[in-house]
């Protein structure tokens, strides 16, 4: 033992440097991260609000489960239909009428960038455009639509009064579907033009000698699409599978700033679970404890949801080989 | 070993940059905070502490001292408000006391939406620069701070009884503190409010020729809805009787037997409110209003045009709405001149802005000095009201400018504003505020917005209306 600690001794060991290097990191997500985490999970777990009344602070004191019955259970007593449901419902919502055609468009878009027989012009240009959405502040955007779709003399109303389509002016903001669709498209819009540049990455990182050789072959567009960019970009995918759904749950700028009360109007429709925490914790009677429980099932839908994603997005093949491999050293093994 | 303390010595200088990195920030943008008050942040600070001690010390004598030293210092006091309106009243006490000035750093944080919550959080913490002295508060939530322990009583910062003599009743009634009856807050203003409408349309499209005429065609909601149908009949749909579905909450509002929620801590729904919902959406069925938004773009341009017959408004309304937005500043031009104001289906009031002093504030003597210039001195208040024409809170000035004939307005064709609102500034009723009021309201908007478009009947609207306000106040008791 203590030879080998002396002989270690002689050479230079620089591997543990790097943990000095890193240790910044870990001090400053120790403070910001881990320990809001910590704090809010206890929280949870406590009565905390202001009572309105006399302006007092009540607890924060330890009631057990009482935040997770009212954020799991209705007053009348039929389990998940609460606000709290409702909100991250309208979330999941609004993000997957937002991201489906956006990961389509997105992958179209990088197909036909990096193909080297189509070789579309102004590429660059067109990118820049694309990507222009994603620049310009949600609060911007959010006035823009709402002054499009205003009711009655907004420009959209009038282009389709002038076309026939209506006859009289729609409130848009007055009608569920139409205020999500409305959300939902301008996050589209915002956000297409960013899963379309990660993709065009992914597709560059193939080796150009697949194509050629699938091309040399006699494959179809459609063959090649389907059996060499598809399975390959399967890893790129996943990023921007999960990094779209963690920020669509965490919807909440363009929701909060587009509708007139900030409420998600109407009917509480578009009020994402982000708006919702916002509202129990620092508006009207500031519940602490509950917006921490609703913040607790955020976390827990989150990590549910990144689990099932990677696993939907597992690389069957590998952990087949994986398998392979290992049931052929068991075999040799056994034959030893 | 030397390489060991070379990189701990590295790392821990770069753990510390960091840190120090982020208090820079912070310091920077204190540092500029101060810059635009004084020179340097430690003086600020010690002057501040000491003034807090020495008026808690010494409280009468050495106020006026502290007060004068603080001003050499440059000591800030901190008013807080979510627009220019007080900002512009306040320069009529600056007129009349030389020196003050200087000391007040007036906050307009800009959206009356997000004020509480930004007060909410400078009240916490009360050591903080920033920290306000005094604030303003609207009638929608003013319970909630003078109900507290975050404001304290006027007659600390000098305010006496005598003080109060010529404010009017409903004023005080508002923000005294309902645990012991002390005064919390006093305001410059009084907001009786009446139903303001077009005397070229009213006579084109009624035939209807004085106020008195007009009173008697809306003095109930029936009669209202009838002339809100004849309005829309006779004009042939040019003109509706108001711009929003919201414009008659307010009068709503005011007529409620009890607060939202009772002082034991039930909620009360209204038999006003239900009448509420049901207009509302007699209002939207019908199409008897133009369907904007309160406070919108195209609400706002209701006044220049002659879509719109009436809004419901009060005294500050009349000034900053409804003339703000008529399209011209004289008579002839725009609907200038084009206006009568008559009571409407019931008396009510809307809003109002009443200012206190919170529980930190750093010198009560001058808190003391701005309540007693702004909303309790005759002579400013008449001059306030005479170039403003806002209606002020003190019934010997309004008297004086009444008897004057100083209430004759261009804008209302020659009809004396205040002769309208003085009788019903008298008789404001309060009885139904309370400190949910703000919130409660824009939660029932939201379930009205559902039942006047059919989409919920009147039940399921009440019953997903108490659902919301139980899930955002817990300590609320439902009785059913």
């Amino acid at each position: 033992m203590a030879k080998s600690n002396s002989k270690k001794r002689k050479t230079v060991e620089y591997g543990r440097y790097g943990y000095f290097f890193i240790a910044p990191f870990f001090i400053v997500f120790l403070f910001f991260s881990f320990w809001p985490l910590i704090y809010t999970i206890g929280l949870a777990f406590c009565e905390n609000y202001y009572d309105t009344m006399f302006n007092m602070e009540v607890g924060p004191t330890f009631n057990g489960l009482a935040n997770f019955k009212t954020v799991f259970v209705s007053n009348s007593g039929t389990l998940f239909n609460t606000f709290t449901f409702n909100a991250l419902w309208n979330t999941i919502i609004m993000w997957l009428m937002n991201f489906l055609p956006q990961i389509l468009l997105a992958l179209l878009l990088a197909v036909w960038f990096t193909d080297t027989r189509v070789k579309l012009k102004a590429q660059g240009a067109y990118k820049i455009l694309t990507f222009m959405p994603n620049i310009i502040t949600a609060a911007t955007i959010s006035v823009l639509f709402y002054s499009l779709f205003n009711f009655p003399n907004g420009p959209i109303n009038q282009a389709l009064i002038y076309l026939g389509i209506i006859k009289d002016p729609y409130n848009f903001f007055l009608s569920k579907w139409a205020t999500r669709g409305i959300i939902s498209f301008i996050n589209f819009w915002m956000w297409y033009g960013n899963t379309m540049i990660v993709l065009t990455a992914g597709v560059l990182g193939i080796s150009p000698s697949l194509f050629e050789a699938a091309r040399v072959d006699g494959a179809t567009s459609g063959q090649i699409f389907r059996n060499i960019t598809l399975p390959l970009l399967r890893p790129i995918m996943l990023f921007s599978l999960v990094n779209s759904a963690i920020g669509g749950l965490q919807m909440y700028d363009i929701p909060k700033l587009l509708t007139n009360s900030g409420l998600g109007d109407p009917d509480f429709s578009t009020r994402t679970i982000t708006m919702y925490i916002r509202e129990l914790a620092f508006t009207g009677a500031r519940q602490m404890g509950k917006a921490s429980a609703v913040s607790v099932v955020l976390f827990i839908v989150t990590t549910i949801f990144s689990l099932i994603l990677f696993y939907i997005m597992r690389d069957k093949d590998a952990i087949r080989e994986k398998k392979e491999i290992k049931a052929a050293q068991k075999a040799r093994k056994e034959a030893k | 070993m030397k390489k060991k303390l070379l990189s701990a010595l590295l790392s821990t200088a770069m753990v510390a940059s960091l840190l120090v990195g982020c208090g820079g920030g912070n310091g920077g943008a204190a540092t500029n905070d101060n810059a635009a008050a004084d020179n340097s942040t430690t003086t600020t600070d010690n002057t501040a502490a000491d003034t807090q001690t020495e008026t808690a010390d010494t409280n009468t004598d050495a106020a006026a001292d502290t007060s004068s030293d603080a001003a050499a210092s440059g000591d800030k006091f901190y008013i807080y408000s979510w627009n220019t309106e007080l900002q512009e009243r306040l320069a009529y006490v600056f007129a009349a006391n030389p020196g003050m000035e200087e000391r007040i750093e007036y906050v307009n944080v800009g959206d009356s939406n997000i004020y509480q919550d930004k007060i909410d959080q400078l009240l916490q913490t009360p050591d903080a620069e920033d920290y306000p002295d005094m604030i303003a508060f609207e009638a929608g939530y003013i319970m909630k701070y003078t109900n507290s322990d975050f404001t304290i009583p006027v007659t600390d910062c000098g305010v006496t009884e005598a003080d109060l003599a010529e404010m009017y009743p409903y004023t005080i009634t508002i923000p005294t503190d309902q645990r012991d009856g002390s005064l919390k807050g006093v305001s410059w203003q009084a907001c009786p409010g009446a139903f303001m409408y077009r005397t070229d349309l009213a006579e084109s499209i009624l035939g209807v020729k004085s106020p008195e005429e007009m009173q008697a065609k809306i003095n109930s909601w029936d009669a209202f809805l009838d002339t809100a149908r004849e309005i829309k009949e006779k004009s042939g749909d040019a003109t509706r009787i108001l711009s929003s579905n919201g414009d008659v909450s307010n009068v709503f509002n005011s007529n409620k037997s009890e607060p939202w929620v009772t002082s034991d801590g039930v909620f009360h729904m209204d038999d006003a409110m239900v009448e509420y919902m049901e207009v509302s959406k007699t209002l939207e069925q019908e199409d008897l209003t133009q369907k904007t938004t309160t406070w919108t773009e195209e609400w706002n341009a209701g006044p220049s045009t002659d879509a719109v017959f009436g809004y419901f408004g009060c005294t500050w309304f009349l000034h900053w709405t409804i003339k703000a937005n008529c399209g011209g500043s004289a008579v002839g031009e725009g609907t200038y001149g084009l206006w009568n104001m008559c009571q409407g289906p019931a008396p009510y009031y809307w809003g109002g802005t009443w200012l206190g002093a919170t529980a930190g504030c750093s010198d009560k003597e001058l808190a003391g000095q701005i309540m007693k210039s702004l909303c309790c001195d005759t002579e400013i208040m008449t001059k306030m009201s005479e170039e403003t024409l806002d209606y002020v809170n003190n019934k010997s000035a309004m008297k004086a400018l009444s008897d004057a004939g100083k209430g004759a307005y261009d804008f209302l064709g020659g009809q004396d504003f205040i002769a309208v609102f003085s009788p019903l500034a008298d008789e404001v009723d309060v009885s139904w505020m309370s400190a949910y009021d703000l919130n409660v309201n824009n939660l029932l908007g939201t379930q009205i917005a559902e039942y006047q478009s059919g989409s919920k009947d009147l039940d399921t609207a009440i019953a997903d209306f108490k659902q919301s306000v139980a899930d955002a106040y817990p300590a609320v008791k439902f009785e059913d």
